[in-house]
This record gives structure tokens, sequence and C-alpha cells, in this order.
């Protein structure tokens, strides 16, 4: 397919994403009170607790505030390939856009960096919001380092939301892969305390969860402005991620799209 | 040349019941939907599918669009097998669905075209005159620029025929597109559709009106329980075009039934 084709698929499909997202404008009003609510919340616990708490050599409510930032980023990111299919699936468009010229995969895509664009607006809101609450911001943060590290994040997160895809087409339950996630394992992710306050077992389990590299390295880059080499085992680790879970998920989604041709549960919810 | 062929083709569909299937009452099994179809659409012909309901019509039609696939024998369109060029496929067939809620609600008719437009690689620069020129056919240039949401149901039929227009296709496959349409906008359709062959278009239509069937089809193919009950030319006779579609399903004509008695 060519780039400027993608990119004129990729514009239509933000250009309906955002016109759906502004008629409903009580909605987008609603999102930011709630993304305020959340980070006073934060900003009283961290409070609450003190300051002689500093996980990781930081300032707690920093420690919160890119934890909770970018891991509800992340999930929701990976909730928005699910959401596109299965609200395609109930209101019957899904169909419709298999039989489009655009192939399958390339559509889910597209319409889920569709919301990641809109995730990232929400994220540095969240964030610069965040550290105007705190008063301070990081003394010599590493831009590139976290640019680096939010774009292998995305990939992993692309790459489980095509998993999570992928289940809501085969059995309709794709919400079962972001419960785990969202509820199920983000205590051993690092996203409200360090990892290392967790028994060694599950220590172990959550270095088998990519988010979990993902915060320690943004924390790194972000607030203590670690150079590319002290980031150096996390981006490997990030990187390794992405190149088995990206084509991994893709293959898995294709082989669910072909099973339902066949079994005809296309529309099936 | 054929556009449409479907040889010796089956589909099958699986009921597989709950996994703790214990407190309901579903059964599992299947459904033989198309069973070893055979049939040819030529290039720039109307081909119309008769039966009654659960026959095999929209399964028809899904094959031929890809959104299934055959378990058995081969659908081919303009010589792409579904199953190995699905992509290229796709690229000649517009399948007007007119589901309503296959649309995105809070867009206006003329965006919900562009919308698929461009997902069906519509060229940019001749896509407004397009969808201009899409909604005029259609009967829809006075809601151009009204939120789907709050379109009648004839709307929606309207605007699943420009739908499926908007990538100019080879093949057009239509599924009772006049099920909500008023006589008037039912007539401006079919003239419509009866322009299609002229411009080399080729089209499936699955319809239950016998006096459609006969005023736009060339040949008619009659579908009974997914199997070929019958197929042949049409003449442009309804009465005759009923008599061999009861003849090959074997069903009773309860109207002609119900006007003979009360003679």
């Amino acid at each position: 397919m060519k780039l400027a084709g993608l990119l004129d698929k990729m514009l239509a499909i933000a250009r309906r994403d955002l016109l759906t997202a502004i008629r409903y404008r009580i909605g987008f009003l609603v999102g930011a009170a709630g993304a305020l609510a959340e980070l006073a919340a934060f900003y009283y616990l961290s409070r609450a607790v003190g300051p002689g708490f500093r996980p990781d050599g930081v300032e707690y409510f920093s420690f919160l505030l890119v934890g909770t930032g970018l891991y509800t980023f992340l999930v929701v990111g990976i909730n928005a390939f699910l959401h596109i299919v299965q609200e395609a699936q109930q209101t019957g468009s899904l169909e419709v856009l298999m039989t489009t010229s655009t192939p399958a995969p390339v559509l889910v895509f597209l319409s889920a960096m569709s919301a990641f664009a809109g995730n990232t607006l929400q994220l540095l809101f969240y964030l610069g919001g965040g550290l105007l609450l705190a008063g301070s911001l990081p003394a010599s943060p590493n831009i590139p380092g976290c640019i680096v590290i939010f774009g292998l994040s995305v990939v992993i997160a692309v790459a489980i939301g095509i998993l999570a895809a992928a289940l809501q087409l085969a059995i309709q339950k794709g919400s079962a892969l972001v419960w785990l996630l969202g509820s199920g394992i983000w205590f051993m992710t690092g996203t409200l305390f360090p990892v290392t306050t967790l028994p060694k077992p599950l220590r172990l389990l959550a270095d088998l969860i990519p988010i979990t590299h993902s915060l320690k390295a943004m924390r790194l880059a972000l607030l203590q402005g670690a150079g590319f080499f002290s980031l150096g085992t996390e981006l490997v680790i990030l990187a390794l991620f992405s190149c088995v879970l990206l084509p991994m998920s893709l293959w898995i989604f294709s082989c669910a799209l072909r099973r339902a041709r066949l079994e005809g549960t296309l529309s099936f919810y | 040349m054929d556009s449409i062929v479907l040889e010796s083709v089956s589909k099958i569909f699986r009921h597989r019941p709950a996994l703790f299937n214990w407190m309901g009452r579903e059964r599992g099994g299947e459904t033989r939907a198309l069973d070893n179809i055979s049939l040819t659409v030529g290039s720039g012909r109307v081909l119309v599918l008769l039966g009654p309901n659960g026959s095999g019509k929209t399964t028809t039609l899904k094959l031929v669009s890809t959104m299934l696939l055959p378990d058995a024998g081969h659908v081919l369109v303009e010589g792409a097998d579904t199953r190995t060029r699905p992509n290229q496929v796709r690229k000649q067939v517009g399948f007007a669905i007119a589901n309503e809620r296959s649309f995105f609600p809070r867009l206006s008719a003329r965006e919900n075209l562009d919308f698929f437009a461009a997902l069906d690689d519509v060229p940019r620069s001749s896509r407004a005159e397009w969808i201009q020129a899409t909604l005029e056919r259609t009967g829809l240039v006075e809601a151009t620029d009204t939120l789907v949401m709050k379109f009648s149901s004839g709307m929606y039929q309207r605007l699943g025929i420009a739908r499926a227009l908007i990538k100019q296709p080879s093949i057009l496959l239509l599924d009772e597109p006049t099920r909500s349409l008023d006589p008037a906008a039912a007539n401006h359709f079919w003239n419509l559709v009866r322009e299609l062959p002229e411009q080399g278009c080729t089209v499936m239509l699955a319809t239950h009106s016998f006096s459609e069937a006969a005023a736009v089809g060339d040949s008619v193919a009659v579908l009974h329980r997914g199997a070929l009950a019958a197929s042949g030319r049409l003449s442009g006779d309804v009465e005759e075009l009923r008599a061999f579609y009861f003849q090959a399903t074997g069903e009773m004509d309860e109207t002609m039934e119900l006007v003979t008695r009360r003679w």
C-alpha cells in the first residue's frame, strides 16, 4: 500500500473520530474533569504519605504522575483496539468495514492510531497539569530518551491491543485480556509503588510484563535524566518485546479474522 | 467473460454450545446454508436470486463479498478467488448493506460517504465530486449534510446503496434493496439499477419481489434450503417467473390461491 494512500486513510479515520468526539460535547468535558480529579487524588495521597517516601529516589507525586499517566495511556490505548472491534461488531459496521479495499489489520491499526493520538494529548495534559501542581519541573529530563521509550511502549501497546482485538473476534471476549491488564496485574507493573516492594516470585512475574519496563525507563529518563547508557537494559528489553509481540499479534489477528470469515461469526458479539 | 463464478460451493454454519451449558438448552450441530452450488453471472448482467427466507441468498452474497469464505468449492470474482486474493476481490465489489447501525450516526451522509470512499481508495482529487454525484443518483442530495442518526429507514437504505456505489464497483451486490423504500423511491432505484449494466457493472440481487426481479433481471437462480433449485433466463413476464419459482421450490402459491378463492 502506498504511503500517500495510507496517510489519506489515516486522515479519514482521524477526522471521523474527531467529528464524533466534538459532537458528543459533554463527553470531552467529563473526560477532562475525570483527569483533574485523578490528579488531585494522587496529589493529596502523596501529601498524606509524606516527603520521606521517595521511591527510586524521586518525589512520590512525580513517581505517581509518570506511573499512572503512562499506565493509563497504554491501557486505554490497548482498550481502543478492543473497543473498535467490539463496537463494530455490535453496530454491524464490522462486516461492512471488512469489505472495503483496506485490509482489516491496516484498518484496525489505523483506527487505534487515531485513538492513540487523542490519548497522547490527554497524557500531555495530565503530565503537564501534574507537574504544574507539583510546582517543580524535572531538572534535566532526557527528552530524546523519553521519545524512544514512548515509541517502543506504543508499539508494545499496539501489539497487545491487536491481540485483544483478535481475542474479541475469536471468542467475543477480548475484554478479558484488557481486564487482566487493567485490574489483574496493574499492581505488579510499579504504577503506584516500586516493584522492589513485591515478594520475589511476583517481582519475577513483573519482569515479564512489558509495561513494568516502560514505566521504569520513563521514570529514569524523565525524572532522573538518565542517559541512553543507563537506559540500555530497559531499552533492549522493550525493543525485544516489540520485535516479538508485533509480528506475532498481526499473525494471530489474521488467523482470527480468517476463522471468523469461515465460521460466519464476524458480526457475533 | 463471467464476472462471478461459484464452483460447487458449500457453506456450513456450525453451532457450538457454550462451555458450561447445563443451564441452557443450546444444542450443537450445523446448518448447511449452501450445498454444492454452481452458478455464473456474465459481465454486465443482472442475476436475481429468489428463494424463501433461509434459502441461502444472503449467504451467497456474503461469499461473493468475502464477508464469508466457503467451506468447499471456489468463488471467483473477475477471475480472483475470494480465498486466495480477497483484497483484489474487495476492490471490485460493492455490497449495499442498509443496516442503519453500520453507519456512523454523528457524521452526515457526506461525511460517512467520504470516510468509506477513503477506505475504498477513491482518489482524493475526485472524491467530493463523486460523492455529490452519488448522492444525487440515490436521491439524497437534500440530506447531504444531515447527521445520519436523523435518517428514516428508507434514507438508510439509499445511503447503503450510495456507499456501495461510491467505489464505482464492477460488481454490485444488493440484498432486498427496496425493502424500506416508498413506491416512488423504489421506482427511482430500479431505474438506477437498469443503468448500471450499461456502464459495465454486474449486479447480483437478492429479492422476494417477482415484479422487481422480472423488471430488472437478465437471469434468475432459485435457491431452496441451500440448494440451487432452478435457474434460467428471464423474459420480463412476472406470471411466468412466479410459476417458475413455485414449480422449482415445490411451495404452494398462496397468493394465487387467495385470488382464485376470492373470485
